[in-house]
């Protein structure tokens, strides 16, 4: 059985659908990535799963149908979201984001010990833990944002577009994180991207998104292989 | 000398008053960027409340709780039924639906308690005077050094200090506190992290408007009653202050209410001739404009400047 099952998934702003839809599915301790340009509707499939926007057809979370559930109540039965920009509370000191992402486990055991992990993790966040996060960087905001969600003890990690506006090098050691995440402790991940090389690398499957549609999916060595979807996509 | 302390007690006092206003301006504001002008009819409503309750037979520091029991209630029902349905389409229609609650607050109070000052032995008040949270008789007062301090002034300056502090204690170091500060800052992401963020702001609304019913059986009972036009000026006061202090800090509202009640004291006091009753408003405002000349976001606010 798939950790998570999309099906028939339409959602959109207003009148307006973007998802025309969505089939897809994330297995116990799989890495997905959705490949898609500008516009074709990734964010969108984001918001749904998590329960930010009115949506219709099947989201089935560990086999429970949650395509009407409240978006605490998806965090709570263990799918965590890292938006597109900075999913951070600018104002909050960075020991209070880790403590508002644990936000939904029932008293304090543990938590202490989860920011620690964290922090060895993304050591510079522990060097800045009483500094306000809108006073971060671009990289270190999106490891907040990342550690943040994390903290809920997710079994699922949505992660939209994390390399956004960072440099190469700290795009590179995000996703080295990300990966290690996903082989250690087996966190399922759903990944979204834009830019895709990176990507790809680290991918067990990849769908490819377009105008609310998925056009096309496999493994990683099948998409690179097609020409035209190289061409067009991956840009090599 | 003395006269200078005793203005300045006086003036504190006085600007408990409008930290309180201000205090619960800043929890809506802090919450979902909508100033509230419906706070000051709010807490009026409350103070009718107690009086009612005074006549009822039931003591002040019962009827208090009561009071901000019912302003709990009053400010969780109107960000439920009035602005939540409203506010994601457009932030001037919460601006005219606060107008239009305060307007009908007022209404409902004239309609209820009619538009004479309260108590009223006319209307058959049982009270001779509002209930006063402290013992304020012509003789309760200390006088140290020559400074006559009357002991309800005093008492509503801690009362101010007590709830300032309990306010600190709960956005700081409780985890409700913490969700409160997360949907301030980052609504989605607060979202994202599993907080009920309509539980947050129903519960903000509901805590302003109870410290609000604070704010108006202080200043009912400073004012020895109740009335339509009471909450007015402070309401004025109480915003300013807010501003002065900066939109999205406790503290300092707080101390804004503070200042302004201090700087409204002296002015009228020391510059009897040239500024008196009548301009006293105008002294706290030019006040307010050079600070802000100097400082746009207010002595405490925080600029909102963000590294991408």
């Amino acid at each position: 059985m798939s950790l998570l099952r999309v099906s028939q998934l339409r959602a959109g702003y207003g009148p307006v659908n973007v998802l025309d839809g969505i089939e897809l599915h994330v297995d116990d301790g799989e890495f997905v990535v959705m490949l898609g340009a500008n516009g074709a509707g990734k964010t969108t499939t984001m918001r749904a799963i998590s329960g930010l926007i009115p949506r219709y057809g099947v989201i089935e979370f560990e086999g429970h149908d949650i395509h009407k559930a409240s978006a605490d109540s998806i965090v709570r039965s263990g799918v965590a979201q890292v938006p597109q920009g900075r999913g951070t509370f600018p104002e909050l000191s960075v020991e209070d984001n880790m403590l508002a992402g644990a936000y939904v486990r029932h008293g304090a055991d543990g938590v202490h010990d989860d920011m620690h992990k964290w922090f060895e993790v993304f050591p510079r966040l522990a060097e800045r833990r009483h500094q306000r996060a809108g006073s971060l960087s671009g990289g270190e905001q999106q490891m907040l944002a990342i550690a943040r969600a994390l903290m809920s003890r997710p079994k699922l990690l949505l992660c939209d577009e994390p390399s956004l506006g960072l440099a190469p090098l700290i795009t590179q050691e995000l996703f080295a994180v990300l990966e290690r995440l996903n082989r250690d402790e087996r966190l399922s991940v759903l990944l979204v991207e834009q830019n895709a090389n990176l990507a790809l690398h680290i991918a067990n499957r990849v769908y490819l998104l377009e105008t609310g549609r998925i056009v096309a999916t496999g493994s990683a060595e099948e998409l690179g292989a097609d020409d035209a979807i190289r061409k067009a996509y991956l840009g090599f | 000398m003395e006269l200078f302390f005793q203005r300045l007690i006086d003036g504190l006092a006085q600007g408990s008053v409008y930290s309180l206003i201000a205090l619960g301006l800043v929890i809506i504001y802090r919450g979902t960027g909508h100033l509230n002008f419906a706070q000051g009819e709010m807490a009026l409503f409350c103070a009718y409340c107690v009086y009612q309750f005074g006549e009822w037979g039931i003591h002040v520091w019962i009827a208090l709780p009561m009071g901000m029991a019912v302003g709990f209630m009053l400010g969780a029902l109107a960000e439920v039924t009035l602005v939540r349905p409203i506010s994601n389409k457009s932030p001037f229609a919460v601006f005219i639906v606060t107008l239009g609650l305060f307007t009908f607050l007022n209404w409902l109070d004239g309609a209820i308690w009619g538009n004479q000052n309260l108590p009223n032995s006319g209307v058959g008040s049982k009270q001779q005077s509002y209930p006063s949270l402290f013992p304020n008789a012509r003789d309760d007062f200390w006088q140290p050094f020559g400074v006559t301090i009357r002991y309800d002034r005093a008492g509503i300056l801690l009362l101010v200090l007590v709830i300032t502090a309990l306010l600190f204690l709960l956005f700081n170091k409780t985890k409700f506190g913490l969700a409160m500060r997360a949907v301030a800052s980052n609504t989605e992401s607060a979202k994202l992290a599993g907080i009920r963020t309509n539980t947050v702001l129903m519960v903000s609304w509901g805590l302003a408007a109870a410290i609000g019913a604070v704010g108006g059986v202080v200043i009912a009972g400073l004012n020895s009653n109740v009335n339509l036009g009471l909450m007015f000026t402070v309401f004025i006061y109480g915003s300013a202050a807010a501003t002065l202090g900066g939109f999205d800090s406790p503290g300092g509202a707080v101390l804004g209410g503070l200042i302004i009640g201090v700087v409204e004291n002296m002015s009228s006091g020391y510059a009897q001739k040239w500024i008196g009753q009548d301009m006293k408003l105008a002294v706290a405002f030019v006040v307010i404009l050079a600070v802000l000349l100097i400082k746009p976001s207010g002595l405490f606010g925080t600029a909102k400047v963000e590294r991408v």
